[in-house]
């Protein structure tokens, strides 16, 4: 299934195992909407005795929903299907911050 | 499309209305920066009588230091709101124009020209920026990228050689290349 096959833009979920850091949607966006902090470690998965490997590993992805614009850009732009669109809405919130969305609230 | 000279174009106007194109379509005003130093001034006309013709452009090239123009109100009333348009979004001035403002306040310049760099962009620092495996904590010294990399400008950000935080005693950025580098793609690097 397509990611828009669901028909509903409600808002943008973040599957986050499938993310690689790779910066993509965060450059696309156009309204800087996404913020995306990553940093490095040696793959846990290499085989013993094969040369390091550096792995990127998510820290904090956020999308700001004060600024985002639902174009979905990030969506279709995503390598590794990552983004997908989901039928519900942001809840409303009494301040900004709260709009500001982490990994647990895209989850 | 027929070319009108600058001098002629009130004149070829009013000639064609004479001639039947009596019902003003649009005017329409392109930066043609990159291609030719002017700017592009489109008008369309139609004809009642046969609606089923296509329509008639008539276009004049101004130059982009120079932006002066005969205004056309006199010959179609309509096309004052569509002058006023032009005027204010690539400073093109029409000369018996209507000269009051329709959407922007006075200190905006000429935004629709395409060496017209977004300052709110520049001034912003773009999420973008950073590298996989970077972070805001770990930028700095720690930062994943080899700090020789080259930083990503934001998509209507012209790279810093070609302007902004440049040399001062260079040469002022010219135009052309600031329009070249927001439209997209390393202009310096490419002229190589």
């Amino acid at each position: 299934m397509s990611p828009t096959d669901a028909g509903v833009h409600g808002r943008i979920r973040l599957i986050e195992p499938a993310c690689t850091s790779c910066m993509l949607c965060v450059r696309e966006c156009p309204v800087w909407c996404i913020t995306l902090d990553s940093h490095t470690e040696p793959d846990p998965d290499a085989a013993p005795g094969a040369r390091v490997r550096l792995v990127n590993v998510l820290d904090r992805f956020v999308i700001d929903w004060n600024l985002c614009m639902y174009c979905g850009i990030c969506v279709d732009e995503c390598p590794f299907d990552a983004l997908a669109w989901d039928a519900h809405h942001p809840a409303a919130a009494p301040v900004p911050e709260a709009l500001r969305h982490g990994i647990a609230e895209l989850a | 499309m027929t070319g009108v000279r600058v001098e002629d174009w009130h004149a070829a106007v009013l000639a064609a209305c004479g001639d039947g194109y009596d019902w003003f379509d649009w005017l329409g005003c392109t930066d043609e920066i990159g291609v030719s130093d002017e700017l592009r001034v489109v008008l369309s006309l139609r004809r009642l009588d046969e609606p089923g013709l296509p329509e008639l452009l008539l276009e004049c090239r101004v130059p982009r230091s120079e932006p002066r123009l005969a205004s056309v109100r006199d010959v179609y009333a309509g096309a004052a709101w569509h002058e006023r348009e032009a005027a204010e979004e690539f400073g093109v001035e029409f000369v018996g124009g209507d000269r009051r403002r329709l959407l922007l306040d006075g200190g905006v310049t000429a935004p629709l020209r395409k060496d017209e760099v977004l300052a709110a962009r520049t001034a912003e620092s773009w999420p973008g920026a950073k590298e996989p495996g970077e972070s805001d904590a770990g930028a700095g010294a720690a930062g994943a990228a080899s700090p020789s990399r080259r930083r990503m400008v934001p998509p209507g950000v012209p790279s810093p050689e070609v302007w902004g935080d440049r040399d001062p005693v260079s040469s002022p950025p010219d135009p052309a290349e600031v329009a070249a580098s927001v439209s997209g793609g390393r202009v310096r690097r490419r002229a190589r």
